[in-house]
């Protein structure tokens, strides 16, 4: 038999709320202890409890963090959707299954590994049968697979830190587990998991949570936000660390947490914060965005800071919402009406989370206007590796604020819209401050601030409004090029889609094609992602959605002599993305384009 | 009151006034606007440190006709309370202003005007209520009475949302009602609401002199005049006024302490209402409601809730006024942070 070390994939079908996500959790945990490169996807329903959920662990010495192009090994847990995984096995595919469900493995082609996981499990205690059954396949593929016995039991007294008799029973179920498949399991796995030397700083985090951490450390004054799908754990992980990391000398704190009413007043708070002088937030996915419109218009109109988080599902509408998509780029990018621009910042690893999580405020400050992050599902609800975030490297930028009638003496020719400087961005004063205060207002407004119709001044003020932010392009974040010598293709494509570059990338080259790629990391986009577009004959534009967004927003912008070697290779199922399916798409694209 | 051409922090009423008035001649809303002037400057509150809200209409258009030294916002329609809030909790040490209308407060705005109320946010929230959509030409608002006319059109088929009774009902800290054409009861009402700490909610009546100012309209200037009853003579009696500098007005009175050491005086007309008797209001209102008049004064009061800044646990100093060094944590802890998830 053929030995295969650190290269599978896992599908673990579970049924939702069985509490199989602690389960899960310490193989992914145990095996990233070990040293293999690992990741893992949750593919979770729209439910508290009883529809099926997914978890997805990938093992691959090569770096690969995609949800594999196959499952190797498939857990069957759950009667519901029983049947239709084993259909879709490819032979070989070993099956661990649990008895007890007493539904046949009609499939002669995939080794099949049996343990009555319930019935064990009611020995250590009935009333948590239900739960403590999805132990059981942890032990058996801890056999299968070779997981050590140590790692996996600091992942538990870890994973239920604090809890004894949670600790003891999940162990003992385990071990259990453990002990049947080695005497009962004849077969061999050709699938084993091998050390690997682990940087031991390394940790696996959610990139929600290290959103929440980089806005604690970019100095965060105000969190308002209304629960929504994939966002929320965000807004619970700044509540989580703030007491610890923001508490002033009198035991205050210096950062509000509201729970808002609707996402109109999350937005609408952020924009009190920011008028007031403060560094406010909100976080939500797409549907909120849809309804902070009104307030994005008059951030951006008004020219107030605030900054806020869209953590991507899928849509239109209510959609899929616990699915991963890159569908609300072009939205962000111009939301609320007329004509609008905004900043979006676009972070592709954790690391990048934590960064633009307290840079989004400097940007906001600076540039007076809503600044957005980009993230989806797939980046801020599972959790990616790291080797510890860095400490912000620039001090905070405030802006363009007037505390002192010194500072304000010192502006020739003051008004709060007046471009004193030459780059579109004014100056501004605080309430409280006495200094040359105005009403602000959504509604047309001279450099003074003073409602005005006039047409000249009227389109004076919305073509500052354009200088400044497209004039903006190159104070954000570079693309992260990766570049070949021989300059044939070149892939540009964003955030999530990070994890699964790499293999894409291997399997465009094995077809003996000369690949470049091109990550974009903000809106809107910075001058070398066009100098990257200049030096390749044919420029894909990757992207995990169905219209190509990005690839309109680059058609609308490049200059016309360019727009023929752009190519849109645009695709969403909800799935985090498979390499082959995109990898095929793209040969398919050049194909046609060759 | 004698007329003093200073008050307690020595400025004159100018450094409170603002820009030329762009509402229609005669209107309501700008009498609103003479009184709210006259308040703060009787108050003696700092014009730098008052923030004047409105959301969207006529009534949201008046700060720009007083406060001329103060920092505003006119935000966007109905949603004023949640920019309110978000410039509260960043700095609390600002006296919030705020002016809007019946469209902001009883429809598009409803949810931020509860939930305002179910935090506590401390704020002056006046309401110019006069039925009907102004800036949009006359459509009915939601506060006008079923029955009730306006100069053009159907007469108003649904029934109207109370906002006081709302408020009440909410646990609203304060609430009044008023008469735009009542200068003496309205002053001393939006007064005692500057003194107050919390939510005060004045749902004022201001007739609409272009839609609405027909007899046959509820919330016209005769009709109110005609069909006010009025709960209260209302006095108010500052802080830095001496108690016994003040006439003492005959009959039965009751003084309510504000916040700021101010005093409320209420000498009682009529059948008794004791403001701090949620049911007692209740029950004047919706009688005059069944009566089409309106009842004014102040309907509740209830002193010492917590704010929303307050529940919040949030730091004594303005946060927009902290330093890099006071909002962002140091190298160590995130040396700690980065332990603390590693070993989790």
């Amino acid at each position: 038999m053929e030995h295969i070390y650190n290269d599978f994939t896992i599908n673990i079908a579970t049924a939702n709320g069985t509490g199989s996500q602690s389960s899960n959790l310490i193989l992914l945990n145990s095996m990233f202890q070990m040293g293999v490169p690992v990741s893992g996807k949750n593919l979770f329903p729209s439910n508290i409890a009883g529809l099926p959920t997914w978890f997805i662990i990938r093992a691959s010495d090569d770096g690969y963090q995609a949800p594999g192009n196959k499952a190797h090994i498939q857990i069957l847990m759950n009667k519901d959707s029983w049947r239709k995984d084993l259909e879709k096995l490819e032979p070989g595919t070993l099956v661990v299954y649990n008895e007890d469900v007493k539904l046949p493995i009609d499939r002669d082609d995939c080794p099949a590994f049996g343990m009555p996981m319930t019935k064990m499990a009611r020995g250590i205690n009935p009333k948590l049968a239900r739960l403590m059954c999805n132990m059981y396949y942890v032990g058996g593929l801890a056999h299968l697979l070779g997981i050590d016995e140590d790692v996996i039991n600091e992942c538990v007294s870890n994973q239920f830190k604090g809890k004894e008799k949670a600790i003891e029973f999940n162990l003992r179920a385990i071990g259990e587990g453990r002990a049947y498949a080695a005497e009962n399991w004849a077969d061999e796995s050709p699938y084993h998991v091998e050390s690997r030397d682990k940087d031991p700083d390394t940790f696996l985090v959610e990139g929600n949570e290290a959103v929440a951490l980089g806005a604690i450390y970019g100095g965060v004054n105000l969190l308002s936000w209304y629960p929504i799908t994939p966002s929320s754990s965000m807004a619970e992980s700044m509540i989580e660390w703030l007491p610890e990391l923001r508490e002033a000398d009198d035991g205050g704190t210096t950062c509000a947490v509201i729970q808002a009413e609707d996402e109109l007043a999350a937005a609408g708070m952020v924009v009190g914060a920011g008028w007031a002088g403060g560094r406010g937030m909100t976080c939500t996915s797409g549907p909120g965005i849809s309804l902070m419109s009104e307030f994005i218009g008059l951030s951006y109109f008004a020219e107030v800071p605030g900054v806020i988080w869209d953590i991507n599902r899928v849509g239109p509408s209510t959609g899929l919402p616990t699915r991963t998509q890159q569908g609300d780029l072009s939205m962000l990018y111009e939301a609320s009406h007329g004509d609008t621009q905004h900043v979006v910042l676009i972070p592709g690893t954790v690391d990048e989370c934590f960064e633009y999580g307290w840079k989004a405020f400097d940007y906001a400050e600076r540039l007076q206007t809503v600044v957005f992050g980009f993230s989806d599902l797939d980046l801020g609800m599972n959790r990616w590796s790291t080797a510890g975030f860095e400490y912000p490297s620039t001090p905070m930028d405030r802006g363009k604020v007037i505390r002192t009638q010194k500072e304000m003496d010192a502006v020739a020719n003051y008004g709060r819209y007046r471009d004193v400087d030459g780059d579109g961005i004014p100056y501004r004063t605080l309430p409280g401050s006495g200094l040359d205060p105005i009403l602000y207002r959504g509604t047309g407004h001279d450099e003074d601030g003073i409602y005005s119709e006039d047409p000249d001044v009227y389109y004076a003020t919305v073509s500052r409004l354009r200088r400044k932010i497209d004039g903006a392009r190159d104070l954000l974040p570079a693309p992260l090029i990766r570049e070949e010598e021989e300059q044939q293709i070149g892939v540009i494509y964003y955030g999530s889609m990070e994890n699964s570059i790499t293999e894409i990338d291997d399997m465009l080259e094995s077809t003996g094609l000369s690949v470049s790629t091109c990550r974009v990391r903000a809106l809107p986009y910075h001058s070398e992602v066009e100098g990257f577009i200049e030096r390749h004959e044919k420029v894909i534009v990757l992207e995990i959605n169905r219209d190509g967004q990005l690839y309109g927003i680059l058609r609308k912008e490049l200059p016309s002599n360019l727009l023929a070697r752009l190519h849109s290779v645009a695709y969403t199922d909800g799935i985090p993305p498979r390499a082959r399916v995109y990898a095929d798409k793209i040969l398919e694209t050049l194909e046609v384009a060759a | 009151m004698s007329v003093l051409k200073l008050n307690v922090i020595n400025l004159e009423k100018s450094e409170y006034t603002g820009g030329k008035s762009t509402l229609c001649p005669g209107c309501g809303h700008d009498q609103v606007s003479n009184v709210i002037i006259q308040a703060a400057w009787e108050n003696g509150i700092p014009p730098e440190g008052i923030a004047k809200m409105s959301g969207i209409g006529c009534s949201s258009k008046t700060p720009a006709y007083f406060f001329g030294k103060s920092h505003g916002f006119n935000t966007v329609h109905g949603r004023m309370p949640s920019v309110t809030t978000g410039a509260n909790m960043v700095n609390r040490s600002l006296s919030f202003i705020a002016v809007t209308g019946d469209g902001d407060t009883a429809s598009i705005g409803i949810g931020q005007f509860v939930h305002a109320i179910r935090r506590n946010l401390d704020m002056v929230y006046i309401v110019e209520n006069n039925g009907v959509y102004g800036l949009t030409k006359g459509q009915y608002s939601a506060t006008v009475e079923k029955g009730s006319r306006k100069k053009k059109g159907e007469a108003n088929a649904q029934p109207p949302i109370d906002l006081c009774a709302m408020a009440i009902n909410l646990g609203c800290s304060f609430v009044a009602r008023s008469f735009s054409g009542s200068k003496k009861q309205l002053t001393a009402l939006v007064r005692a609401a500057m003194g107050h700490r919390g939510m005060a909610v004045i749902d004022v009546i201001s007739p609409c002199v272009t839609f609405s100012n027909n007899d046959e309209s509820y919330k016209s200037y005769n009709y109110v005049k005609a069909n006010d009853e009025v709960l209260h003579l209302l006095d108010y009696i500052p802080h830095f006024t001496p108690m016994e500098e003040v006439d003492i007005p005959e009959g039965e009175y009751e003084d309510i302490e504000m916040f700021d050491g101010s005093t409320l005086r209420l000498e009682t007309i009529g059948s008794d209402h004791d403001p701090s008797d949620a049911m007692s209001a209740l029950k004047a209102i919706h009688q005059a409601e069944r009566e089409n008049s309106h009842v004014t004064g102040l309907l509740y009061y209830e002193a010492g809730l917590q704010t929303a800044d307050e529940v919040l646990g949030l730091t004594e100093a303005p946060l927009s006024g902290l330093s890099e060094a006071e909002m962002r944590p140091s190298r160590q802890s995130l040396d700690d942070v980065n332990a603390a998830l590693r070993a989790a």
